[in-house]
């Protein structure tokens, strides 16, 4: 049972996390209207998850070679990118916030578009969704057999885990300061897409796309990506055990391109569109 | 100014799209194949030696009644193998050394290595 618990909770732990902060990012700007794009966004993950695990069944030769890579990939990077995205948007709305300008988080409300949050929500689930519906399908397929009711208890024990802590997060993040929320989360989501940037770059080295150099280093008898503690550090921040130097320069190239975007230049867009104009009214940091 | 970023955005993607699918499909030629199968768990063989510096196609069979996702952290290669499906895996050039896969959904079994030498 704590085998399979393990696996799901790692696997779900991600989407948990990103959709306990939208909801309460969401929450926090007032926005409860976008709840409705959450909720159909990770709906739809889920579905998708579902429809891949089922589909993947189906599939052979080089489709089967191929196609669930292509889509895994794509789905990695196209992650990363809304995720950077929000973090730029809950910038802006920090900015605004501590001008005291409130109006101003109407007009970029409206501005940015919620149905965004809900693809972020499609993609935090289905990235590792079909996975997870694979593993516990898996589990039930084995479970008429074996002891492996047992197993499928662990496995359904851990999404729900999972999902408790995305419902922990949304419960705590609502008392937590405005600001102190923004500037947790836009860390984190950095980190995140940060680790998930850098696994992207892996698996194409793995495709034989980019080539896979000797590790950078080798702290796997320190921690290694293969114990629990590693497995849920590579999830959250894409700590590596034995990091190629593509992966490495991946990660860090991109948290200070996206420290660039985020922090760099405010003043320079202000004045443009009203909703960026309150950056600069905003103090700096 | 709008439409300068809109066309960025599209341009990278475009870009993104065509790397994303260069070299996902698997070349003509004839690489040396390695067959690999799962069963009750376990892959079969456990240990399978490669030569540095070639690539090569793993060629695993599940013959079990569960999928099975082959990961392995050394080669950056994570693969669902649905139940008696077969799937075949590129795996680039490798230096010399030891490359260690499990099966991720029942990794206290399967598990196995590559030695590339």
């Amino acid at each position: 049972m704590g085998a399979t618990f393990i696996v799901t909770l790692r696997e779900a732990f991600e989407a948990s996390l990103i959709l306990g902060i939208i909801y309460t990012y969401l929450q926090k700007i007032g926005a409860r209207d976008g709840y409705r794009y959450v909720t159909w966004g990770g709906a739809l993950g889920l579905l998708a998850s579902l429809g891949m695990g089922i589909g993947v069944g189906y599939l052979s030769g080089p489709l089967l070679d191929w196609g669930p890579d292509v889509v895994g990939v794509g789905v990695i990077f196209a992650a990363v990118v809304l995720l950077t995205w929000h973090a730029w948007w809950m910038r802006q709305h920090a900015a605004a916030i501590r001008g005291q300008v409130q109006h101003r988080i109407d007009e970029a409300r409206a501005a940015q578009s919620l149905w965004i949050v809900g693809l972020i929500a499609f993609t935090g689930v289905f990235r590792e969704g079909a996975e997870t519906v694979l593993f516990l399908w898996g589990i039930m397929a084995q479970a008429a057999s074996t002891t492996g009711w047992e197993g499928l208890a662990g496995g359904v024990a851990g999404v729900a885990t999972a999902a408790a802590i995305g419902w922990a997060i949304f419960h705590g993040g609502r008392r937590m300061s405005l600001s102190k929320f923004f500037s947790v989360t836009t860390v984190f989501i950095m980190l995140l897409a940060a680790g998930l940037f850098s696994t992207g770059i892996g698996r194409r080295q793995g495709m034989g796309l980019l080539p896979l150099g000797e590790p950078l280093w080798d702290s796997s008898s320190l921690l290694s990506d293969r114990t629990v503690l590693g497995s849920f550090l590579t999830g959250l921040v894409g700590y590596r055990a034995r990091p190629s130097g593509s992966e490495v320069i991946g990660y860090v190239a991109y948290l200070i391109t996206a420290a660039g975007v985020l922090w760099g230049r405010r003043s320079g867009r202000g004045g443009r569109e009203p909703h960026t104009a309150v950056s600069v009214v905003g103090r700096p940091d | 100014m709008k439409t300068r970023w809109r066309s960025v955005v599209v341009a990278v993607l475009a870009v993104a799209g065509v790397w994303l699918f260069a070299g996902s499909v698997p070349p003509a030629q004839a690489q040396a194949e390695i067959v690999l199968t799962v069963e009750n768990n376990r892959f079969q063989p456990e240990e399978v030696k490669v030569k540095a510096g070639d690539p090569f196609v793993l060629v695993i069979t599940n013959r079990d009644k569960a999928p099975e996702e082959f990961e392995s952290h050394d080669l950056r290669i994570e693969k669902v193998i649905p139940a008696g499906k077969t799937v075949r895996v590129k795996v680039p050039a490798l230096k010399p050394g030891v490359y260690r896969f499990v099966g991720e959904y029942h990794e206290q079994t399967a598990k196995g290595r590559i030695v590339a030498e």
